[in-house]
């Protein structure tokens, strides 16, 4: 019987992409984030991979770095390293960092048109 | 270079090395599968960015450690597994010493890894290794850098542990027969490596030179070396 949604070795699946598709810029962040926290002894790697695995259902919807990046919340959050409230409140406010007044000011939008 | 925590026009550097040829009209969806990563963040992209910017507020991280880590991750750890190979190839005192403790022998090298044990497991004429980890993206990241996508993949960690013939011919590579395959599922305090076999023809050639022949892929087990015809 199945209890989580990581155990799939020996699951009938697809040819593998053998391509190297890289990491996204956030995703070198999430996990250099990651690796500086364990290397603190903050959080364990058993730990992360169990909070990962109470995504249950939401796991195989899910790409690598966002299940890594849940699993990284929930086990902050359980170790009070900050509150749900904190949390929110600092998205807030990176969401509102990344409102820019005149976008065609970026330096992206500008190389973009050219 | 932006003085605030967090330049995000600084965002997807790295991404824009290669060419493409589409425009950029993607930039307002918000996709977290944008594969340029210069539009607005996604969910979690701003998650992970909340969580070291509370932890830095607090004095428990710093900016300049994650920076520093990124930095090894692109630059460092990608090389090291074919350096601790190579040494390998041409020491054997050092091969017995990797076999027995690998996490002692990459530490003479000066390369200190992150989980309890490595285990370097050393192909043969009759026998070729291949690991995985099945449960989620085990690796030794100190030694490869960052596993490759099809590493985290559901289709690898699916089928290698049982149709690892058919997986290998998916990378291109044909084992003859009478070889064993065995595959090493790791987790998050065993990690291993594959010691591949030293191709004929590289008689007399240096450690250096010999490591630019190994690959990451022939270090994970699903590719051999050989020496450019």
């Amino acid at each position: 019987m199945k209890t989580i949604p990581s155990d799939i070795g020996g699951e009938p699946a697809g040819p593998v992409d053998t391509i190297d598709h890289g990491m996204k810029h956030w995703e070198r962040q999430a996990n250099a984030f990651r690796s500086v926290v364990q290397m603190h002894g903050i959080t364990r790697t058993d730990e992360l991979r169990r909070a990962a695995e109470e995504l249950g259902s939401r796991y195989k919807d899910m790409h690598y770095f966002e299940i890594t990046t849940s699993a990284m919340r929930a086990v902050l959050l359980e170790k009070g390293l900050f509150t749900e409230q904190e949390l929110a409140a600092k998205m807030a406010e990176i969401r509102a960092r990344f409102d820019v007044p005149d976008e065609m000011d970026s330096p992206i939008k500008k190389a973009a048109s050219k | 270079m932006s003085t605030t925590p967090f330049d995000h026009y600084a965002r997807g550097h790295h991404d824009h090395d290669h060419a493409h040829d589409h425009d950029h009209d993607d930039h307002q969806q918000p996709n977290p599968a944008n594969e340029h990563d210069n539009g607005p963040p996604g969910e979690y992209e701003i998650m992970s960015r909340a969580m070291q910017e509370l932890l830095e507020a607090k004095g428990i991280i710093s900016a300049e450690q994650v920076r520093k880590r990124m930095e090894l991750f692109d630059e460092e750890f990608p090389y090291r597994g074919a350096q601790v190979v190579a040494r390998a190839w041409v020491d054997a005192a050092f091969k017995t010493r990797l076999i027995a403790d690998g996490r002692a022998a990459c530490a003479e090298m000066g390369a200190l890894l992150e989980a309890e044990r490595l285990i370097a497991v050393e192909n043969t004429p009759d026998v070729h290794n291949i690991i995985v980890c099945t449960l989620c993206s085990c690796y030794p990241r100190a030694l490869l850098g960052m596993p490759p996508t099809w590493y985290k993949s559901r289709n690898y960690r699916s089928r290698v542990v049982f149709e690892p013939r058919a997986v290998l011919r998916e990378f291109g590579t044909e084992l003859p027969d009478n070889v064993t395959v065995r595959v090493h599922d790791s987790n998050a305090d065993m990690r291993y490596l594959v010691v591949p076999m030293r191709p004929a023809g590289t008689e007399g050639w240096s450690e250096e030179k010999l490591a630019g022949l190994i690959s990451r892929d022939m270090l994970v087990g699903v590719t051999v070396p050989r020496v450019p015809v």
